[in-house]
């Protein structure tokens, strides 16, 4: 224990020839497991039942709203002719690309050996599910008849009809849904040797029978590990081209239409970027307060975030990149409709979105090159803020703008959302939060298992010290 | 209530019956850290141990080689469900859309691959991932809720910070003083042992009771369902959603409030023709009469063509003033204005039109040749129910006398019990038929030296 170094590390720093821990402070496996699971175990903190309450508050109001939409009917909203996709298509496609984030922080950094995922991985992994939930929520109700939902799946019926296998919003159906599933077998899996630790630990009667349900009976056994392993890892290949997929698909949904504005091979990347872009911004922009009211530092580092911002950087200039490339063949290819698509973005009636959009996603993720930004968690969180204000309008700017002005002049508008549309996008954040805070609650907040197996390795009680290199020679086979 | 106690008293009283020996499951070797354990696996391994394992918190990389742990099969199962996912995706969509309900959108072909690609892949990796997650779990033989080892304090920690090495008593080099003094040896923090249970674990008190509980309840919404598809009702069904089932709209034959006269339908407003209903432009086209006579009843007589008696029919004493009015009737259509040549040019093809429409709308009564022999009128006249009035034959004198106008307006307006056909036969079409019909009456009558030598010879062959 001593040996471990105690004084502050700056993480944001690379020492040639020496890697930077992942795990700061003086941790142990105990102490790791301390450090998480206290946040389950400690009585809970009247904040806690604040954020609860506040969130639980809008949520009833999504709700609510939902069931006033049921009974009334879509018009509710603001969707009118000629732009039937209003907000709640907009909002969709915002959830669904925030929920990006955790399957690939999961899935293609641990293809990549990124072992700084450990840290974030659990947390990111919620919060794609409630950020699926959310953006699932949206497409449902938007069908009208909602008890009608069935018809989207190929259940055989009293009609004799299946659905259409070469409409792209089938295709959302499956991916979507396909994503929602795999991502929850993933973060559970994920889950149960954190589960059992949460269950030995356990000191109430129900919280024993609930952690020892879901735990499955995890024993640590290293034959259990063994297939456990490969089953993360065959699990972390599949989810990889599945995150692709899923936003490769949803700009289907517009990118296989003919509307100017949306008929453009460039979508597929471009959505997938984004995506990741968004769903980085709002990782970092619920860890960084996270972090430091659970008090997890130790394990979520600065490093972490810096990494993160890495990342941003990257997805944002390629979001930028994409709306450059875009105008560029509106101009390009010619095509008049197209050209003029593109410069009513920029120029039309909804200019005023469109620049909100490319400030928030083109400049502001640019800050991030100056160290200073990139490693000042509060700096990190407003600029993420407005990344994420950016990504909505974006949706925005894709879907409203196109349809508000289509071929046909004599039937162009101007979108105007009703208070429902704005209260429902606000109530949506009141379901991810109040998902995200019983989460926080009562799972297990941070992969222990993954972190202890980065972490650095204590050294050994009592008369046995084995030399590590003699261990590594004398291994066999 | 009664019952439990009485199981319950049951047990108490011979509790000797049911309490088993403690039997010895194994042993636990605990370590403290990862290093140990592995050189302690090395030599548990070299041993020559089957039956044991390793419990760590977190997967220790290189303890597979020192526990000669064998590679899972578990990718082979991923890829087997992988590829049956695909293979379900793409019959799926082959058979639902290009067999079972084929599905034509804007000429596309009914199954192309490309289209298909997305679904495939999604299913693929759905199955897959399920087989990932569930093959783990089978191989490992989980979920397993109870185990021997959670009864150790000790073990506990396995979650936590500690490394165990467990022996299961089954292994055949197994015994408990050797084991032990070998675990011993491999300095280990402590050694313990674990034992099954001297009493299997009591269920909870109702158990019994809220299981069939649930049960029934389970029951229930099956057995309604049953009990509801089998049996009839006069009753209407339930509207949970009611979709548009009742829509507050106005319908014919019913009345309101709104209007004045408490009518839903709205009458004609004087002095206007409804879209589509201008035929004064072609008088002999649409009514089959040359002009339009002063009488402007013709319409009011066409409505109560219906009410004449059948002509089979003996008028009842009663009904002598209806048959007055119906005799008044027809002089009033014979001495119109009836057309007597088509109001177009006659053609082949119109005469073709008229044997095809003929056949559809006009044989199933008046019988293929005319004669008012078609196989409803054959039937009706079998059942003898009196309410039939068999169509007359067109070869009869008075028919073959009538104008073609006056047979256009027939057909539009129905006579007897002959319902109006205008309704679902455009007028080219009714103009069709009645070329038709004059042409079967030809066919009945005519004069041998009408027919031309050649058909002359054809008949003589026939017969």
């Amino acid at each position: 224990m001593a040996s471990v170094a105690s004084e502050p590390i700056d993480t944001t720093i690379e020492v040639p020839g020496k890697r930077t821990p992942l795990v700061t402070g003086a941790h142990d496996y105990g102490t790791v497991t301390e450090a998480v699971c206290r946040l389950a175990e400690c009585k809970t903190p009247k904040a806690w039942f604040l954020a609860l309450g506040f969130s639980a508050a809008l949520m009833g109001m999504l709700f609510g709203l939902v069931g006033y939409l049921i009974i009334t009917g879509v018009g509710v909203w603001g969707n009118r002719s000629p732009v039937f996709w209003g907000w709640p298509i907009v909002n969709f496609v915002f959830w669904v690309g925030i929920g990006h984030a955790g399957t690939l922080i999961s899935a293609i950094l641990f293809l990549f050996r990124q072992d700084w995922r450990t840290g974030i991985n659990r947390a990111a992994e919620a919060m794609t599910i409630f950020a699926v939930v959310c953006a699932g929520l949206f497409p449902g109700i938007h069908i009208g008849r909602v008890w009608l939902a069935y018809w989207l799946f190929p259940i055989p019926n009293q009609m004799s009809m299946w659905p259409n296998f070469r409409s792209p919003l089938l295709w959302d159906v499956f991916a979507v849904s396909t994503y929602a599933t795999v991502s929850l077998l993933f973060w559970y899996m994920g889950m149960i040797p954190d589960l059992a630790t949460l269950r030995d630990r356990a000191k109430g009667k129900i919280q024993q029978f609930a952690y020892g349900l879901f735990s499955l009976g995890w024993n640590g056994s290293s034959r259990h590990w063994h297939r456990y392993e490969r089953a993360y890892l065959l699990l972390a290949a599949l989810a990889t081209p599945l995150v692709l997929s899923v936003h490769t698909i949803v700009s289907f949904d517009f990118a296989v239409s003919q509307l100017p504005g949306w008929h453009t091979t460039i979508f597929p990347p471009y959505f997938v970027a984004g995506a990741v872009f968004s769903g980085f911004a709002m990782v970092l922009t619920l860890m960084i307060p996270v972090r430091s009211i659970c008090g997890i530092k130790d394990l979520l580092t600065d490093r972490h975030l810096e990494n993160m911002t890495k990342v941003i950087i990257a997805t944002g200039s390629m979001v930028g990149y994409a709306y450059a490339m875009e105008f560029f063949i509106a101009w390009y290819g010619g095509n008049r409709y197209e050209t003029f698509a593109f410069i009513n973005r920029a120029f039309g009636p909804y200019a005023w979105a469109y620049w909100i959009m490319v400030t928030c996603n083109v400049i502001s993720p640019q800050l991030f090159w100056i160290k200073k930004i990139r490693t000042t968690p509060w700096m990190i969180f407003v600029v993420c803020i407005f990344v994420n204000i950016g990504m909505w309008f974006e949706r925005f700017v894709i879907t409203v703008t196109s349809l508000s002005r289509d071929f046909l002049p004599s039937s162009w508008g101007y979108f105007k959302p009703t208070i429902v549309d704005v209260l429902m996008l606000i109530g949506s954040f009141g379901l991810f939060m109040t998902l995200f805070l019983l989460f926080c609650k009562f799972l297990p907040m941070v992969a222990m298992a993954e972190v202890k197996s980065v972490m650095h390795e204590p050294p050994g009680h009592g008369d046995y010290q084995p030399d590590r290199n003699d261990y590594k020679s004398s291994e066999e086979k | 209530m009664s019952l439990n106690k009485e199981i319950m008293a049951t047990t108490i009283e011979h509790p000797d019956e049911t309490k088993a020996e403690p039997e010895l499951l194994g042993l636990l070797a605990e370590f403290d850290n990862p290093h140990a354990l592995m050189d302690a696996s090395r030599k548990v391994r070299d041993a020559g141990y089957n039956k044991w394992d390793t419990h760590t918190p977190f997967p220790v990389h290189g303890i597979d080689a020192a526990m000669g742990i064998k590679w899972t099969i578990l990718p082979w199962i991923v890829a087997a469900c992988g590829l049956t996912g695909g293979t379900i995706a793409v019959g799926m969509q082959y058979w639902m859309n290009a067999v079972d309900y084929p599905f034509l959108i804007s000429g596309k072909p009914l199954f192309s691959i490309p289209a298909s690609i997305p679904i495939t892949f999604e299913l693929s990796v759905l199955l897959a991932a399920f087989g990932a997650f569930l093959g783990m779990l089978g191989l490992n033989q989980l979920p397993k809720l109870y185990n021997p080892m959670f009864k150790s304090e000790a073990f506990k920690r396995a979650t936590n910070d500690r490394f165990f090495i467990s022996m299961d008593s089954r292994d055949p080099k197994f015994s408990e003083i050797d084991t032990g003094e070998f675990l011993k040896s491999l300095n280990p923090i402590h050694v313990e042992e674990f034992w099954s249970d001297v009493e299997s674990p009591k269920l909870p008190r109702n158990l019994k009771l809220a299981l069939s509980l649930v049960g029934v309840l389970l029951i229930m919404p099956p057995a309604l369902v049953a009990y509801k598809r089998s049996t009839v009702t006069n009753t209407p069904r339930i509207h949970i959603i009611p979709d548009m089932d009742f829509q507050p709209k106005l319908k014919t034959q019913n009345t309101t409030n709104i209007f004045s006269d408490g009518r839903e339908v709205r009458p004609h407003i004087p002095g206007t023709i409804p879209r589509g209903q201008f035929k004064d432009d072609n008088i002999p086209y649409y009514y089959g009469l040359k002009y339009l006579p002063e009488d402007q009843d013709v319409i009011a007589i066409a409505a109560q063509d219906e009410q004449k008696p059948a002509e089979a029919e003996k008028p009842a004493a009663g009904d002598q003033p209806a048959a007055d009015a119906q005799a008044k009737v027809d002089d009033k259509l014979a001495d119109m204005p009836w057309v007597t040549e088509f109001p177009m040019p006659v053609t082949q093809k119109m005469m073709e039109r008229g044997k095809e429409r003929y056949r559809i709308y006009c044989s199933a009564c008046h019988g293929l040749g005319g004669e008012g022999d078609g196989l409803v009128t054959l039937r009706a006249m079998d059942l003898q129910q009196g309410t039939w009035v068999k169509p007359a034959s067109y070869h009869t004198e008075n028919v073959r006398k009538l104008p073609i106008g006056r047979l256009y307006h027939t057909i539009t307006n129905g006579v007897r019990k002959m319902p109006a056909y205008g309704p679902q036969i455009p007028p080219e079409d009714r103009w069709s038929i009645v070329l038709y019909l004059k042409a079967l009456q030809k066919s009945h009558q005519v004069n041998a030296d009408e027919i031309p030598d050649e058909e002359k010879r054809k008949l003589r062959d026939t017969k």
